[in-house]
């Protein structure tokens, strides 16, 4: 009989396997959305001059619990109107996509859910699965404005899914391989994929702050219009699994994607010496692409719908599909160096950089014609 | 202790699943839950596909009719009108028809499909190279061709329910 890890055996560790992984992704999960609810709150009030949370704890710390606490002995509130079991299902359908992906990301050297072949595709795949739970809770909310903030988020969510997948394609086409150990073990030492592919990493990047609708992509839950988009007739713990949950566990799988594509996963000083090191690295980087998300959510305003969809549509797509066409050609005629895409791509990201003020500035030159087109003959007509 | 009673019960429970989910989005009169029962059934053929060895179908499975088409379903119900239709069966009355056709259709493929008796060949390290080079080698130009169809289908569409803008028609109009 074979035996596996602990002298279990490989039968039983299997299931086995699963059972820890989930439980531990839970675990992270809950206490994960909680510490970052906190960063949240500490850094934008840091951003702002203001103090944050400082009365719960030592520095505030255990705000987050108790807020946690009260939205666990909340009343269950569910409106007349709503539409029974869609209205319940929707949160889990929102919720568990986003716990399944955790499966794939490669904590350290070994820790990791499953090592699947193909772990990039189950991620993207787990990522559009989230939009029928939107569309699902907007339409059993029972309610207009629960509805068209549902409609939106899915538009916004399946327009942004074709960039974010075009950026993860190049870098597959770099490495040749679509799971997450392989590509992480392919930037051992300095030379991180980042520094190979900054234009693929930018696009994912700005994809990213809008598939986790966060600022300044969160138009889902624009208050000014939409009193709160999909989530307005969830309350209690059910808000709590959408909102808090699911949105900071989706941040962080963002951002370990990242962190693995294209910044060396677990790889670090030290790694090769003590394994577990690399879950130190890890979270390291993660967080500081949280942090990053959190900067620019106090920073930016909010963008409008047509402006959210035509610069996705006219800008970002076509420059994933040129970034595409660029590094595989690229990668075919140069097999064995990695410099001339390298050179490409750091390229096409300052043409890119460079020449949004040149497109701006002309869509604001048509913008006003046409607004001084249309208002001229009423005004002729008036005077 | 041997576990191969694990995947004839798997395959079991999600034949059930697909078999259950498929009936129920024909016979229910509720179109959102048909739509998710649908979103099931789906899941449940992409976990067959798992237990063939083929993750990269299963995922595309998954990735293209639950997010991306079944979403379009939703939204298409969403924009449609509809009231309460009580009897929304009214006026189909083919049920005995249909059960003939289905029958003949149904009894020769179980018979085939049971004939079969040698075990499917399991690719090791799953399906990811295999259907890739079967892709873009042998069967590049029919992969050309669909995709130039599904461009001209998407064009088309475009044309077909393209509205002019009001605004713009009014301005050109004044010129």
């Amino acid at each position: 009989m074979p035996v596996g890890p602990f002298g279990i055996d490989p039968l039983i560790w299997a299931p086995l396997r699963l059972v820890i992984a989930v439980g531990l992704a839970l675990f992270l999960v809950l206490n994960g959305a909680l510490l970052q609810i906190y960063l949240e709150r500490k850094i934008q009030a840091i951003i702002q001059d203001r103090l944050g949370p400082y009365h719960v704890g030592p520095f505030g710390l255990l705000q987050t619990f108790a807020d946690a606490l009260k939205l666990i002995s909340k009343e269950d509130v569910r409106a007349q109107a709503t539409d029974g079991w869609f209205f319940v299902a929707a949160p889990a359908l929102v919720f568990c996509p986003m716990l399944a992906s955790w499966v794939v990301l490669p904590f350290a050297q070994d820790i990791v859910g499953a090592n699947l072949n193909v772990g990039l595709l189950y991620l993207t795949t787990l990522g559009s699965m989230t939009v029928l739970g939107i569309v699902i809770a907007g339409w059993a909310s029972n309610n207009k404005y629960a509805l068209v903030g549902g409609l939106r988020s899915a538009g916004q969510l399946i327009s942004y899914e074709i960039p974010q997948i075009l950026a993860l394609v190049s870098v597959a086409l770099v490495v040749g391989s679509l799971s997450m150990i392989d590509i992480t073990r392919s930037q051992a030492g300095p030379l991180v994929n980042v520094l190979i592919l900054p234009f693929s990493f930018v696009i994912y990047f700005i994809a990213a702050l809008a598939e986790t609708n966060r600022t300044p992509f969160d138009l889902p839950e624009a208050e000014s219009e939409l009193v709160a988009g999909w989530l307005t007739e969830y309350s209690g713990m059910r808000w709590g699994t959408m909102l808090a949950l699911s949105e900071y566990g989706n941040v962080t799988v963002v951002c370990a994607i990242v962190t693995t594509l294209w910044f060396g996963g677990w790889q670090g000083p030290g790694v090769e010496a003590i394994p577990l090191l690399g879950v130190l690295w890890f979270t390291l980087k993660v967080y500081a692409f949280i942090v990053v998300m959190m900067w620019i959510r106090a920073t930016l305003p909010r963008l409008r719908i047509d402006q959210l969809m035509s610069f996705c549509w006219k800008g970002l797509i076509p420059m994933a599909l040129l970034n595409i066409v660029v590094v595989a050609v690229l990668a075919l005629a140069f097999p064995t160096t990695k410099v001339p895409i390298a050179v490409a791509s750091w390229l096409l990201l300052v043409v890119f950089v460079a020449g949004i003020p040149f497109v701006q500035r002309r869509r604001l030159r048509t913008l006003r014609a046409r607004a001084r087109a249309a208002t001229a003959p009423a005004v002729r007509a008036a005077s | 202790m041997t576990f191969d009673f694990v995947e004839p019960v798997i395959f079991a429970l999600l034949s059930i699943g697909v078999i259950a989910g498929g009936v129920a989005v024909v016979m229910l009169s509720r179109i959102t839950a048909a739509a998710l029962l649908m979103a099931f059934t789906f899941l449940c053929m992409a976990g067959m596909f798992v237990l063939l060895g083929a993750e990269t179908i299963a995922l595309f499975q998954v990735l293209i009719y639950v997010g991306a088409i079944t979403v379009l379903i939703l939204y298409g119900v969403m924009f449609t009108k509809f009231g309460d239709r009580p009897r929304a069966l009214f006026f189909q009355r083919q049920t005995p028809l249909a059960a003939v056709f289905v029958a003949a259709v149904a009894i020769p493929v179980a018979i085939i499909g049971l004939s079969f008796t040698s075990a499917t060949s399991r690719p090791g390290g799953g399906d990811l190279v295999a259907l890739a080079t079967s892709v873009f080698t042998d069967f590049a130009f029919p992969f050309e061709i669909a995709s130039v169809l599904l461009l001209a289908a998407m064009v088309g569409a475009i044309v077909l329910t393209k509205r002019e803008d009001p605004e713009e028609a009014a301005l050109r109009r004044r010129r």
